[in-house]
């Protein structure tokens, strides 16, 4: 058993694909891992891989055009989550995709499909929560920071949203667990980048800094509340308790 | 009056003018898709952003503020109400605006509600209101949401230029039947309500011809695989020829509704009526509710469960607890006749008019018409589908597009999203049910609420059903 490991972002990961199908060491003997590696296993061979731009862009494009764009949104979204099988269900997942390219991602009932399509489905639904529950703080200058520490990888599809929102803002998102940011000057496009160590603690420090909107928003939020429906059980089916971190009116 | 107004700092009159909102329930941002604008700020999203969740337990997605508490009229059940000793705020135009702009870029709301006591006349208070939105739309360039709330008696033509400064408009029907409404609020008259209404519901559809739109509103897109549902049946009224009799024949419908850059009330009219005020059953309110979709092609109906504030010997008394569970069925109805081809007579008749609280609505159909079932998921039509408890609209067309594709099972289809701990009862997969049972209406009710034990306890506690055996 051979497993090809690679590290954990996207480019890596396709790289990891190419190099794994065209190893033709047969597909039932090679698995796939993205790291953390953790345990390793008694009499499988390891094999790393390095990532590699061109081989990346010929699985993607592949993807695109031979299976749908949908499919590879799928699989993209799923290469997000922290899953450790998530990149062996994908290759099973394009194995099956390749034999089936316009019906597999109505295939549901097929375990290579629905294993692929329930992470994609969990990933979407955190990035559809952090649209929700990203707050800003405005610096005195103007610019917007906000910070998140989500548990699967969601920064790249949930700044498109504040782009098409605020396009004339300046406007920084920050995810504290993976140390990347996406930074939006106004009027120009997103780009992301990695933060350093004292960067990260220098602008760790916004969250401290007061701001009277905050307090009317504070204020706002506990007024709109009718207190003979009062229901905390209920606030907490939709706001669990590892949401509300980094919410402006849970802090404090 | 003046002097008391202007003492008031901003964050007070925030506090006070979004404590009397708080009884507003329409409150998402969803009906309308708009794409950001480089110079705006703002765009819409039409499946609705819920940016926080108050203690009670509601979605707060807007700014939902009243441009005044200061109230000419009396209605009985509002704390607003002129007779009333609480304290009074307006808040300028400007100071609105700074608000909804500061906190749609902290990302806390998508947009506003405003919404208003009659402040001096109901004239006075849609000018203040238009000044409002006008200033947001045009000053500062605000191209989020903002849903705005009709005054009853306002006057049409604040109405025509608001509508399209707004992506919702309503007005609150407050109370089912025209007794209730004089009873409890004697200046609004229900022809005050229901003209605004029909003026709106004609501009929207008379706007959405001349763009060439259908006229009525669109509806989720599994109605179009429904024969049978509300509208199909709905009865269009106030064809657009019916504005073009004041108007010049040969003008073109653009140069008619004017602002040809912006729609009119894009996302529709919604409107609210009060639960548990007046004796009106769960069958009057609900075919109130179909009528009004029907008939006046509302986008939402919503339902407040009434809360004691005034004491009053037409209203019940203070302390009475809000009919909480009356209302989560009432909403539970109101979709499946939006969502899943149910009509009003279906679910409830006049000789059984309320909802049974220890059952959903839909489980409550089903098992009163158990000689439908067991439906077989590989061959059922989506209409039938979607009458299974359990089943619903995403987890229905994901099990059509993959029937075609291979065979099912109860585990692929668990997975599919279908709850099989209720829709078990009701279907077969490959012609075996899940577990062996027997179809009997009976049965199947203890079966469906054994498992919540301790709540239909409570429900029935609640209701008087069961009581304590004095033994002595």
């Amino acid at each position: 058993m051979t497993i090809y490991t690679c590290e954990n972002t996207f480019e890596a990961m396709m790289t990891c694909i190419y190099d794994a199908w065209a190893s033709k060491e047969g597909h039932q003997n090679i698995r796939l891992k993205a790291e953390p590696v953790g345990d390793m296993e008694l009499f499988c061979e390891y094999r790393p891989i390095h990532p590699d731009a061109e081989k990346a862009k010929k699985v993607i494009r592949s993807i695109q055009r031979k299976l749908s764009s949908t499919a590879y949104l799928m699989v993209y979204r799923c290469a997000m989550s922290e899953h450790p099988d998530k990149l062996d269900r994908i290759y099973r997942f394009l194995l099956l995709g390749f034999a089936y390219p316009d019906k597999i991602t109505d295939m549901l009932q097929h375990p290579y499909v629905s294993a692929v399509f329930e992470l994609s489905r969990n990933v979407m639904n955190e990035s559809h929560i952090f649209r929700e529950i990203v707050r800003f703080q405005a610096l005195p200058d103007g610019v917007l920071v906000a910070h998140i520490e989500p548990k699967a990888n969601i920064l790249t599809l949930l700044y498109p949203c504040f782009d098409d929102r605020m396009p004339s803002e300046n406007w920084i998102i920050i995810d504290d667990t993976r140390s990347i940011a996406a930074i939006h000057p106004a009027d120009q496009d997103t780009y992301l980048t990695a933060l350093t160590a004292d960067e990260l603690e220098r602008l760790k420090h916004t969250e401290d800094m007061t701001d009277p909107f905050i307090d009317m928003w504070k204020s706002f939020f506990h007024h709109i509340e009718i207190t003979e429906r009062k229901n905390p059980s209920c606030q907490r089916t939709h706001l669990p308790l590892w949401y509300r971190k980094h919410m402006t009116e849970f802090l404090d | 009056m003046e002097l008391y107004n202007t003492a008031l700092s901003l964050q007070e009159k925030l506090e006070i003018l979004s404590d009397a909102a708080k009884y507003d329930v329409a409150c998402t941002s969803s009906g309308v898709d708009r794409r950001g604008k480089k110079g705006s700020l703002g765009n819409s999203c039409a499946a609705g952003i819920c940016h926080s969740f108050a203690g009670d337990g509601r979605c707060i997605s807007l700014l939902k503020i009243l441009q005044s508490n200061d109230c000419i009229y009396n209605c009985k059940y509002c704390l607003s109400r002129s007779d009333n000793d609480c304290r009074r705020a307006t808040f300028t135009p400007e100071e609105i605006c700074t608000l909804v702009i500061e906190f749609y870029k902290r990302n806390y709301i998508e947009g506003l509600f405003l919404s208003s006591a009659v402040y001096k006349n109901p004239i006075h208070t849609m000018e203040l209101i238009y000044q409002t939105l006008s200033l947001l739309r045009n000053k500062y360039h605000f191209n989020g949401y903002i849903h705005v709330k009709a005054i009853p008696h306002a006057p049409d033509e604040l109405l025509e230029q608001i509508g399209y400064l707004a992506d919702r408009m309503s007005i609150n029907l407050e109370l089912p039947t025209a007794e209730g409404l004089s009873a409890l609020a004697p200046q609004k008259t229900r022809s005050s309500i229901l003209t605004p209404m029909r003026r709106m519901q004609q501009r929207i559809s008379g706007y959405r011809l001349a763009i060439g739109k259908s006229a009525t509103m669109e509806r989720h897109q599994g109605n179009k695989y429904l024969a049978h549902s509300i509208f199909t049946d709905a009865v269009y009224i106030g064809d657009a020829s019916a504005h073009t009799n004041s108007c010049n024949s040969a003008a073109s419908p653009l140069d008619v509704y004017g602002h040809p850059d912006r729609p009119f009330a894009p996302a529709g009219q919604s409107t609210q009526m009060i639960i548990g005020a007046t004796g009106e059953t769960d069958f009057e309110i609900l075919s109130t509710t179909q009528a009004l979709y029907q008939n006046f092609d509302l986008k939402r109906v919503f339902y407040s469960a009434y809360i004691p504030l005034n004491e009053d010997a037409m209203l019940p008394a203070i302390g009475t607890p809000p009919p909480l569970l009356r209302e989560h069925r009432l909403y539970q109805a109101d979709w499946l006749l939006r969502y899943y081809g149910f009509h009003a007579s279906e679910l409830l008749t006049p000789d059984r008019p309320n909802f049974n609280l220890a059952l959903d609505p839909k489980c409550d159909w089903a098992l009163r018409h158990l000689e439908q079932f067991p439906v077989e998921v590989a061959r059922a039509d989506y209409s039938m589908l979607m009458r299974v408890p359990g089943i619903g609209t995403k987890s229905a067309l994901r099990i059509l597009k993959a029937r075609r594709l291979g065979p099912l099972s109860f585990d692929s289809i668990r997975k599919m999203g279908v709850v099989l701990k209720r829709a078990q009862y009701f279907i077969t997969c490959n012609g075996k049910m899940h577990i062996p049972i027997r179809l009997d209406e009976n049965f199947i009710t203890r079966q469906l609420t054994a498992t919540d034990a301790r709540k239909n306890y409570m429900i029935a506690g609640s209701d008087g059903i069961y009581e304590q055996l004095s033994l002595f």
